[in-house]
């Protein structure tokens, strides 16, 4: 088995007296979709930070491939091939969407012409292209979300972050998300969602699930052994997961 | 497309070279201040129009350059355009230590930071023997208001081409993107300091380069005038007006303002500002965004209609 793509060691980050992030560890293979479920506050958005460099941890160590990336600019991890998206989209709000995206594409192509190019590419992937002249602040949010994944994608990652991509979205935006999140596996690119609701969707396409609740991992695994985990189910829903009506796994038990 | 915008560019500046051979005395120094302002505001729309950091205190490179100048001529006996150069050169050399240093700081702070650099460098001017102190430098009179238009001219054709180019380019896309949102510009791979140093270069270097021709021009540098906020304060409101991150909006505002302010100022000498003050007021509620920006918006509207229209 090769080494895994992100590995995570007891990372932990504090906010004054409060604990965001409490000793997480975390590995992400090459390729896996693995979903961080937990109530809002629970720690996701302060692990992408931390991630993708834009917040530093108090201790622990996060490598990608192999190395430790925890002192490095936000700009030098995006170029290495991590990639995230934001809970509330934040579009460059007066440049065009396809401006939006060629900003990214720019870490790979030399010209800006090619740039705009390959983000037009990016843009018929994910359904926006016939926007891409009109400027990103008069994007609905379902668009404003699907901007966010293209300007991630546009910089050909290794390793997604997708923070609350599904929150706000109708049911029918949901499967397409979902059905598109699915197809990075194929592509080779692994996936971190952090996601607080739409439990069902979650357990569909994830292939590993782990929990956190106050800024602990409280659990780690197969979406058939988070259903089978009593504490998860009290943690989160203070109930069982059968009881909310989650759907039975799919994965893991074929 | 491309042929015709350098054919255009040739023209006006033709123009602009040939013009003060027809003028008179009291034409030609407005032509000059005219020219010096556009330049100062397309200097500045790049730091605080592309990359979003306003700053109050570039007239710190301009005041710099006509000190360098000044020193240069009367302690260096070297030609006045040498000394300006060298003021353009000190200007960029300070500029880079300088951005890394200030432009941690965002909005007002920045802002206030670039204001009170510009104070400090005023008050240095004002106690150092070196600067000549509150009285300041006088430079050899002569005829020095024509070579000191041609430099001011020339770059600030530069500065207005560097601008066209900025504004179609990956750097300027950049630029942009940070001033929109820096910390996503990040994550979507901006080198984010790199490129927000060189746009205070750029604001930096052209300042720095004006103010040795503004010193010739006047035979004359005083800490007061050289390290003028006015200077900045024009460049703000020119380019606020005409529009601010476009590249047509400093050579609009400016060219408005300085002969709008003008013809008042001939009219109605007691009330000008005021009514000056007013006007832009008024224009600015109607077109918040700048005359640039209203204008293309309808330009593109009237060919959107007659496209239609052909159908």
């Amino acid at each position: 088995m090769s080494a895994p793509l992100l590995e995570i060691e007891n990372v932990s980050r504090a906010f004054g007296g409060v604990r965001a992030l409490d000793g997480v560890d975390l590995r992400v293979n090459q390729g896996e979709i693995l979903c961080i479920i937990g109530p809002n506050g629970a720690g996701k958005t302060t692990l992408f930070n931390i991630i993708s460099g834009v917040m530093r941890p108090s201790s622990g160590d996060v490598r990608f491939q192999g190395e430790s990336i925890v002192r490095w600019s936000p700009q030098r991890i995006a170029a290495a091939g991590i990639a995230r998206t934001y809970q509330i989209a934040r579009p460059f709000a007066r440049l065009c969407v396809r401006d939006n995206v060629a900003v990214a594409a720019l870490v790979h192509e030399r010209t800006l012409e090619r740039a705009r190019r390959a983000a037009q590419d990016v843009l018929e992937s994910v359904g926006l292209a016939t926007l891409a002249d009109r400027p990103a602040g008069s994007l609905t949010l379902t668009q404003r979300k699907r901007l966010e994944v293209a300007r991630a994608l546009a910089l050909r990652p290794k390793l997604l972050l997708l923070d609350e991509v599904m929150a706000g979205l109708t049911p029918t935006e949901i499967d397409t998300m979902a059905a598109f999140i699915e197809q990075l596996r194929e592509r080779g690119i692994a996936a971190i969602g952090g996601v607080e609701h739409v439990m069902r969707v979650v357990m569909r396409i994830s292939d590993r699930i782990a929990v956190l609740d106050f800024g602990k991992k409280i659990a780690d695994g197969t979406p058939a052994e988070i259903v089978a985990d009593s504490r998860v189910g009290e943690a989160y829903f203070g109930t069982s997961l059968d009881d909310v009506g989650a759907a039975p796994p799919t994965k893991g038990h074929s | 497309m491309k042929g015709r915008t350098v054919i255009a560019f040739a023209i006006v500046a033709a123009v602009l070279a040939l013009v003060p051979q027809f003028l008179n005395g009291y034409a030609r120094s407005l032509l000059y201040i005219t020219v010096l302002y556009v330049a100062l505001a397309y200097a500045w729309n790049v730091i605080s129009g592309y990359a979003g950091y306003l700053s109050f205190g570039q007239v710190t490179f301009f005041g710099l350059g006509a000190y360098t100048t000044a020193i240069s001529v009367t302690r260096g006996n070297l030609p006045w355009w040498e000394g300006a150069l060298l003021g353009g050169v000190i200007s960029a050399a300070l500029a880079v230590p300088l951005g890394y240093l200030m432009l941690r700081l965002r909005g007002a702070f920045f802002a206030l930071g670039m204001l009170g650099l510009a104070q400090t460098l005023q008050v240095v001017a004002n106690s150092w023997q070196l600067t000549g102190g509150g009285s300041g430098l006088f430079l050899p009179p002569g005829s020095n208001a024509l070579p000191a238009y041609y430099w001011t001219l020339a770059i600030g054709l530069l500065t207005f081409a560097a601008t066209l180019f900025i504004d179609r380019s990956a750097f300027g896309l950049r630029l942009q993107a940070l001033r929109e949102d820096e910390q996503v510009a990040s994550t979507l791979g901006v080198q984010v300091t790199t490129t927000k140093v060189w746009a205070f270069v750029i604001s930096a270097i052209v300042p720095g380069l004006l103010g040795g021709g503004y010193a010739w021009y006047l035979t004359y540098v005083e800490p007061v005038s050289a390290f003028a906020t006015r200077f900045d304060l024009q460049a703000v409101a020119m380019t606020i007006l005409g529009g601010i991150g476009t590249v047509w909006g400093p050579l609009i505002g400016g060219v408005l303002m300085s002969q709008v302010s003008e013809m008042l100022a001939a009219q109605y000498p007691q009330a000008y500002l005021m009514i000056f003050g007013g006007l832009v007021v008024v224009l600015l509620v109607f077109l918040p965004r700048g005359i640039a920006p209203a204008v293309s918006a309808a330009l593109a509207r009237h060919r959107a209609r007659a496209a239609q229209g052909h159908r």
